[in-house]
């Protein structure tokens, strides 16, 4: 069975680069399973869990929106930020939770701003618990 | 001929001035090293996104996006000063300031824009103040090495400011790395884009335009387009931060060897002065003890 070639990439680091079976990205709408000879696409990300499994072995990440590309069994996941699903600080996120909850401002950039913050914040303690 | 003990006592102490110069040279090689490792990181992702923006114009999509049209009439606009926390870096420092005081009064004079100016590190700032003119925003919490999350937040505050019209225009005043023996203050106007692909990395697309897929675009590619821009911006904007702490670290790291080059030939000319001071000290004295026991014998 042919496999992929994963590759999490962000501006300061690439995070995972390694071959692996398939992988599970959290698409804007959803979750989306890839496995090797998948079609060449490019998807949306939105803040959520990635998981990938390679040789038996499962990998779980954060990955804060962005890209993933897929092209000749190569996927790279280019995200802002991805965190090791067991290194995530719960306890900040939820700080961060409860401090973008308090005050819905009336600026609609700023309420963008801050449902963003606020769904990135609510995937890392999802992801903090299931790991 | 100077007193051999004074010269002794100075030749100490710019060994010691040596001594600290070369350590912070050390420090400054080891830091290039780490900052040169993260710019490496940087552009793997910048050539991984430029190839997106390359793959979304050959699927045929118009590319178009307020963030990338030109403003014909700017009337105000930001200028942003990357400079060093610290001094002892030769001329790093001096030459951003002097670039971005020649951009400020040339876009104030000549263009009638009003600008605002703002800095990243403390000699900037006081630099800037220095010569009377108002920094509206300071920062300094950019080290050597620059974080992408901080460098975002930045960054979102600017596309906040051009999406409202507060500013028309970003430009950004920084020390661009070439190599390790080159580098160059220049002025880059990152707001308004202009072309997505330019100042990122040509090589990679030319690569890429041999072998074309036919991608399938989730959801659409207008709206992967729509985030493209932001994070393609965010990221030339980062590149510019860790180009500068890169240099900072080469301009400290020359600085610093010069310094320490300066320092041994000072010790060396002081050295020979005191040997002959301290020659003729030694012979004075003997032909003082030769004049005792010549007065003695008589």
């Amino acid at each position: 069975m042919s496999k992929l070639h994963v590759s999490i990439v962000t501006p300061e680091t690439t995070t995972f680069d390694q071959e692996a079976d398939s992988l599970v990205v959290t698409l804007f709408d959803g979750e989306a399973g890839i496995l090797a000879n998948h079609a060449p696409m490019i998807g949306r990300l939105a803040p959520g869990e990635l998981r990938i499994s390679a040789g038996g072995q499962n990998h779980h990440f954060y990955v804060e929106g962005g890209f993933v590309q897929v092209l000749d069994n190569k996927v790279s996941v280019i995200t802002g930020n991805s965190i090791d699903a067991t290194k995530i600080d719960a306890a900040a996120a939820r700080k961060v939770l409860a401090e973008t909850q308090i005050a819905a401002d009336d600026k609609s950039e700023i309420v963008e701003m801050k449902n963003k913050a606020m769904a990135q914040a609510r995937a890392q303690i999802r992801i903090a618990e299931h790991a | 001929m100077a007193n051999a003990r004074k010269l002794d006592k100075r030749r100490k102490s710019i060994r010691n001035i040596r001594k600290i110069t070369r350590t912070m040279e050390l420090i400054a090689t080891a830091r290039f090293k780490k900052a040169m490792d993260r710019a490496a990181a940087a552009t793997d992702y910048t050539r991984r996104i430029t190839q997106v923006v390359s793959d979304l114009s050959a699927a045929g999509l118009e590319v178009s996006h307020p963030l990338l049209e030109p403003r014909p009439d700017p009337k105000k606009a930001t200028l942003l000063v990357l400079t060093a926390n610290r001094g002892l870096c030769g001329g790093y420092n001096g030459n951003a300031l002097r670039l971005a005081l020649n951009r400020r009064n040339e876009m104030v004079d000549k263009q009638n824009i009003a600008t605002t100016v703002d800095a990243s590190g403390k000699r900037g700032i006081t630099g800037l103040k220095f010569r009377k003119v108002d920094v509206s925003n300071g920062f300094t919490q950019f080290d050597d090495q620059p974080k992408y999350s901080e460098v975002e937040s930045i960054a979102n505050q600017y596309l906040e400011q051009f999406i409202t019209g507060e500013i028309d225009r970003l430009d950004v005043v920084y020390t661009r790395f070439i190599s390790v023996a080159k580098q160059e203050t220049v002025v880059e106007t990152l707001l308004p884009l202009g072309q997505l692909t330019d100042g990122l990395a040509p090589a990679a697309t030319e690569a890429k335009s041999e072998q074309q897929a036919i991608y399938e675009f989730v959801p659409s590619a207008a709206s992967i387009l729509e985030e493209v821009v932001p994070t393609s911006f965010k990221v030339k904007l980062f590149k510019c931060f860790l180009d500068a702490a890169v240099s900072e670290q080469i301009a400290r790291m020359v600085a610093m060897k010069n310094a320490t080059k300066s320092a041994s030939d000072m010790i060396k000319s002081l050295s020979l002065t005191y040997n002959r001071a301290r020659q003729s000290q030694i012979t004075g004295e003997i032909m003082e003890i030769i004049g005792g026991v010549e007065a003695m014998k008589s």
